[in-house]
């Protein structure tokens, strides 16, 4: 199978070509849901940051004016106050990609009404130019692939996460791009990956970013190894920390680890990268969204229904019961594995044409259900 | 001061008449965003509920059960996903309220199932428990001290003459995480001041009344505003009264404003 995308002036790929709407104010997310609704097919996000210059600025301007680049953006529509915090957002974002952008300010419409009618012209004017933009053959270095399980169960490191990880090997060793994610989900597993590094400091930068993520939830007095693995991974059968953490790992597959990115980070040049991202699903979605993944997929033992606003995410389920029981959740059934009616490799090869498939466009279970969350991860102060 | 307000099942007297689809999870505002959408209720999007730790966890419970227990509030339908932290089923025997439903996605056969159910709930709450016209005895109106305002001690010797009890928050951090304390307070109205670089903002629960500043920002988006910034605490009483009694504030007529749930320790 081929693939297909569109190409950006950076250089990246995108396999959607979203008009994405994004407020630069939380006042502003329901000026961007109310926009998302009057023109049909273009989308917005919403998140809580009141355009302070507070202790996390830095990590929320990563997300933020990452996302407003991500290659899976044909142009974005920037709803804004008007302030000079939000220009430095801006030139962020424009130091990545030169994504178009058309501006609309509280400041300058005078009002919420005008400000929505502005963006709602400006949105359907985009589309109008998404939609005459066709798809050309793209290099499988165009894929950079986002790693991710939630609601993880006692199958997921049998079935799904390894088969995923078949899927990852193959593309990383064909030219492109994964990024594995979740820090505190591979604690317990890191010296298994650092000894798969590109290099010994590679390989300690994994060590270390792990052993920083615990001293920093130390440092509030929480021990992680007693508040992991949760109390619904508990439910879904997982014992320990690490025999989730094993699992989880399973989602990279065998291949050598190119290098190791701070939160929402763009990866530098091809090959499998370790991103230091909270476990929280969204968080990661939205860390990974702002370093530039353009499709991702997604292993659930207990089923959710979260996507990305901008990248197309597949829902691999690790056991079958749940996969019956939530149909309109689910991509794939990786729990044939466990029903000993299909093998991992047999699974990895059909998660493999799943990516390709959406890649090219096929939609996904989230994408048809209009799930596109998207949040602000903080740090709370911990300066570790 | 009489006001006429709206009597709620076990939740006393407000002056608005909601109902709230209160999402346990992110997972689960887009679910609770189809709900609410349905049935004219308010939701959010909330931006945490799995992978917090430490006092975050009772914090953002408490937020939750101050939030579904608001005067302003006729009935509630609480949708969890089923895996997260804050567990809903807990949140909703704190709750403890007859007019309390409690959803679960993984249980509810996935999206649609749910939101099915819990439309079909949020109907039923509805007509069980309508809110009922009653006089509010007390009213208890929230100030967001965002700047400094310089009538604040009228404002307060005027307000205390007319039996109005004033609860105040005044963090300098953005009008959204003061609205939270006031909520957390009971206001059935807020005043709001905002930050001179801070446009006005709203709060879906309760109507927000802003005050511009004299700033250009402000300036610039005066029709934002409800009052002016020359109002004198007499004109302010005089809206406050107003939009308790039911008209309804811009922030109101806009929906504009997120509800923000108070954190301090990073997730895992």
């Amino acid at each position: 199978m081929s693939l297909t995308g569109y190409k950006r002036s950076n250089g990246e790929w995108g396999f959607r070509n979203h008009v994405l709407i994004a407020p630069l104010h939380q006042m502003l997310s329901q000026s961007a849901r109310a926009i998302e609704e009057a023109v049909p097919g273009v989308v917005a996000i919403s998140h809580d940051w009141s355009g302070m210059r507070e202790k996390d600025f830095d990590r929320i301007a990563k997300t933020l004016s990452g996302i407003l680049v991500n290659p899976n953006v044909f142009q974005t529509v920037i709803l804004a106050i008007g302030t000079d915090i939000e220009s430095e957002i801006l030139s962020l974002a424009q130091a990545h990609a030169k994504t178009p952008f058309t501006i609309v300010t509280l400041k300058d419409a005078g009002s919420l009404q005008a400000l929505t009618e502005l963006g709602s012209k400006a949105a359907a004017s985009a589309l109008t130019g998404a939609k005459a933009l066709k798809r050309e053959a793209a290099p499988w270095s165009a894929v950079v692939l986002g790693l991710e399980c939630g609601g993880s169960d006692a199958y997921s490191g049998i079935t799904a996460n390894p088969a995923l990880g078949v899927a990852s090997d193959k593309f990383v060793a064909d030219g492109a791009t994964s990024i594995l994610g979740e820090t505190m989900e591979i604690l317990g597993a890191e010296h298994l990956l650092a000894l798969r590094a590109i290099t010994p400091e590679v390989g300690q930068q994994i060590i270390d970013v792990v052993a920083r993520y615990e001293k920093s939830i130390n440092y509030e007095g929480i021990d992680i190894r007693g508040a992991q693995p949760s109390r619904g991974n508990i439910e879904g059968g997982l014992s320990t920390l690490e025999e989730k953490s094993l699992g989880a790992a399973k989602k990279a597959g065998n291949a050598q680890f190119t290098g190791v990115l701070d939160y929402a980070d763009r990866p530098p040049v091809a090959g499998l990268y370790f991103m230091d991202t909270p476990g929280h699903d969204i968080e990661q979605l939205s860390g990974f969204a702002a370093a530039g993944v353009n499709i991702a997929v997604f292993t659930t033992g207990r089923g959710t229904p979260t996507g990305s606003a901008v990248i197309p995410t597949i829902k691999v389920a690790t056991n079958t019961e749940m996969a019956d029981a939530l149909p309109d959740l689910i991509d794939l059934n990786a729990g044939t594995i466990a029903d000993g009616t299909q093998t991992l490799e047999e699974v990895g090869a059909l998660i493999y044409d799943l990516i390709l498939r959406v890649a090219n466009g096929e939609q996904t279970r989230a994408e048809i259900g209009g799930h596109h969350e998207f949040n602000l991860s903080r740090l709370y102060g911990s300066t570790l | 001061m009489k006001i006429q307000g709206i009597k709620h099942a076990d939740r006393g007297v407000g002056v608005r008449d909601h109902q709230l689809i209160l999402p346990s999870v992110v997972c689960s505002t887009h679910v609770s965003r189809r709900i609410a959408t349905e049935v004219g209720a308010i939701t959010f999007a909330h931006q945490n509920g799995c992978g917090i730790i430490g006092i975050d966890v009772s914090g953002i419970d408490n937020f939750f059960i101050d939030l579904a227990n608001h005067p302003n509030v006729n009935s509630v339908v609480v949708t969890a996903l089923g895996c997260e932290t804050i567990q809903g089923n807990e949140l909703n025997d704190k709750i403890a309220q007859d007019s309390t439903h409690y959803l679960v996605i993984q249980e509810s056969g996935g999206v649609e199932g749910t939101v099915a159910s819990g439309v079909a709930h949020a109907r039923e709450l509805s007509a069980k428990f309508p809110g009922t016209v009653a006089d509010l005895d007390l009213l208890t109106v929230g100030l967001d001290l965002s700047r400094d305002v310089a009538n604040l001690a009228e404002i307060r010797a005027l307000f205390a003459k007319e039996n109005i009890s004033l609860v105040e928050a005044t963090a300098r951090s953005g009008s959204a995480a003061n609205f939270s304390s006031l909520m957390s307070q009971k206001a059935h109205v807020i005043l709001s001041f905002p930050d001179e670089n801070q446009p006005p903002t709203g709060f879906p629960l309760i109507p927000v009344i802003s005050i511009a500043g004299s700033g250009a920002l402000h300036q610039a988006m005066i029709g934002e505003f409800d009052l002016a910034r020359s109002s004198s605490a007499a004109e302010i009483l005089d809206c406050v009264i107003a939009i308790a009694n039911g008209k309804k504030s811009k922030s109101e007529l806009s929906n504009n404003g997120e509800i923000v749930a108070p954190r301090s320790v990073r997730s895992v």
